[in-house]
């Protein structure tokens, strides 16, 4: 028998799922090989349970995360709803449960069902952030980073990277953040690229939204 | 004594990491701390350059991980200071000759011997970054008023945040004091607004820089230089000692006066 912490991924039991805690020092291979396995062992054991994955000890890229993911999804219909970073900082991964247990066939839940997405940090350069309904970020966003959300998009700092309301289609959404300078501005189709030279400190915030098929930027 | 390892990283090349690496060590070792500097650019190294110890070289990072020799064969000791020594990169070996492992039990056996542990980072974010910041516990950003280098500040500093890497200050560097008056570059608050880490010091556009860095002897030997000044300042602020951040008269006059007045 192996002991628990030398397994290159540990999978804990709790209230609302399982807890994914790879190892610090295992290599991502030995990770998806394990997680084969266990997963094959016992399918009906995790049968559509849900996953966190927890990456405050080791970090896994994005496209490793979405791997991972397929994985689950393959073997034993369980998905990843959470990804823990930070202690102050996690992303849900695909919306919420209702999306899964209602019509698994459909890749976009409605806006309405799936939970929003919090980001409780700056988001900085070659950060990405993607939420199926809206996405609330408490911090700035910095040049280089993008931010997308099939719903609304709000920002408590100033947005300065790439934003995309409304990614699903939706022209209806709106972005709101502190101050809006961007690098580039997109609701749904559109595509809006702000002006040069300087603008006037918005006191208090700033909404961007589509008005006769621009996006225009209000300031409040 | 467990002593501090410490990154110098930026992103961009030419910011002036290894200027720092330099500077900084320098100050520390002439303050009686024992100091070494680990060249962590593999295959492009140059610190020996900039503190004029190119042809002392026998052995390097990589024939230490390989155990090719004993650590203290590698060391360079300075040619001014006793206490103050060089790990050379390898030249002519790739990045993935080291892994960031090897990197970690390096710093904790070098931390062992000496107050400060100095490691200079390679540019870009690839494996000689993660090489280089795996033994640190405290990195130091460096970045010019460039958009360019700004943008890449912000992603390493992203990185390094994920590399579970908390104790992150920033320098930055090749300020022209003129140039912002007349708004033509980024001021300082303009900086650490949005990279939003604390500062941990300035330093002015001098030639001095590229005189000492051809010459091989560090700015912080040459009490006229002003771009020295700040190194050293900057040095002593990452000591812990309290030294107002007002380098280059950054604040003007009228700054200066405001601070006089309510102190």
């Amino acid at each position: 028998m192996v002991s628990n912490d030398s397994l290159p991924i540990q999978v804990k039991a709790g209230r609302d799922g399982f807890t994914l805690v790879p190892h610090p020092s295992a290599s991502f291979d030995s990770i998806m090989d394990y997680m084969r396995r266990r997963l094959s062992e016992s399918r009906d054991f995790f049968h559509r349970s849900n996953m966190i994955l927890d990456l405050r000890t080791r970090h896994l890229g994005s496209d490793e995360i979405q791997a991972l993911n397929n994985l689950l999804v393959e073997l034993s219909e369980a998905g990843l709803i959470e990804v823990k970073i930070s202690d102050d900082l996690s992303m849900s991964v695909h919306g919420s449960q209702h999306k899964r247990a209602g019509s698994p066939s459909s890749s976009i839940p409605s806006p309405v069902e799936a939970c929003p997405v919090i980001v409780r940090s700056t988001c900085r350069s070659g950060a990405r952030v993607v939420s199926t309904s809206d996405c609330v970020i408490l911090g700035d966003v910095n040049p280089g980073a993008e931010v997308i959300a099939a719903g609304d998009i709000i920002v408590f700092g100033s947005l300065r990277g790439v934003a995309h309301a409304g990614a699903t289609g939706n022209r209806s959404a709106r972005i709101w953040a502190l101050s809006i300078e961007p690098n580039q501005l997109r609701i749904a189709d559109l595509v809006a690229v702000p002006p040069r030279g300087s603008k006037p400190t918005p006191k208090r915030y700033e909404i961007a939204e589509i008005t006769e098929d621009a996006i225009g930027v209000t300031t409040v | 004594m467990a002593g501090k390892t410490i990154v110098v990283t930026s992103g961009k090349g030419g910011v002036g990491k290894t200027t720092t690496v330099a500077n900084i060590g320098t100050t520390l070792a002439k303050k009686k701390y024992s100091v070494v500097l680990i060249d962590a650019d593999i295959g492009l190294r140059n610190l020996d350059v900039v503190m004029g110890l190119e042809n002392r070289i026998v052995y390097n990072l990589v024939d230490i991980i390989e155990g090719k020799c004993r650590m203290q064969q590698a060391m360079i000791r300075d040619r001014k200071l006793a206490n103050l020594y060089i790990i050379p990169a390898a030249q002519t070996r790739e990045k993935n000759a080291v892994q960031p492992e090897q990197m970690k039990t390096l710093c904790a056996e070098l931390m062992e011997e000496f107050d400060f542990v100095l490691i200079d980072c390679p540019a870009g974010i690839e494996q000689g970054f993660k090489n280089a910041v795996a033994g640190a516990q405290t990195a130091l950003v460096v970045t010019t008023p460039e958009v360019s280098a700004i943008r890449d500040a912000d992603r390493v500093i992203g990185l390094l945040e994920a590399a579970m890497l908390h104790d992150i200050h920033l320098i930055i560097n090749r300020l022209n004091q003129k140039m912002v008056k007349k708004g033509d570059m980024m001021s300082t608050q303009d900086i650490v607004g949005l990279l939003a880490v604390p500062l941990l010091g300035v330093v002015p556009e001098s030639e001095d820089v590229v005189v000492s860095t051809n010459r091989g002897i560090p700015l912080v030997h040459d009490r006229g230089s002003r771009a020295g000044v700040a190194f050293q300042r900057i040095a002593a602020r990452l000591n812990g000692e309290n030294v107002p951040l007002d380098d280059n008269g950054a604040e003007g006059f009228f700054g200066r006066m405001k601070r006089f007045i309510w102190s």
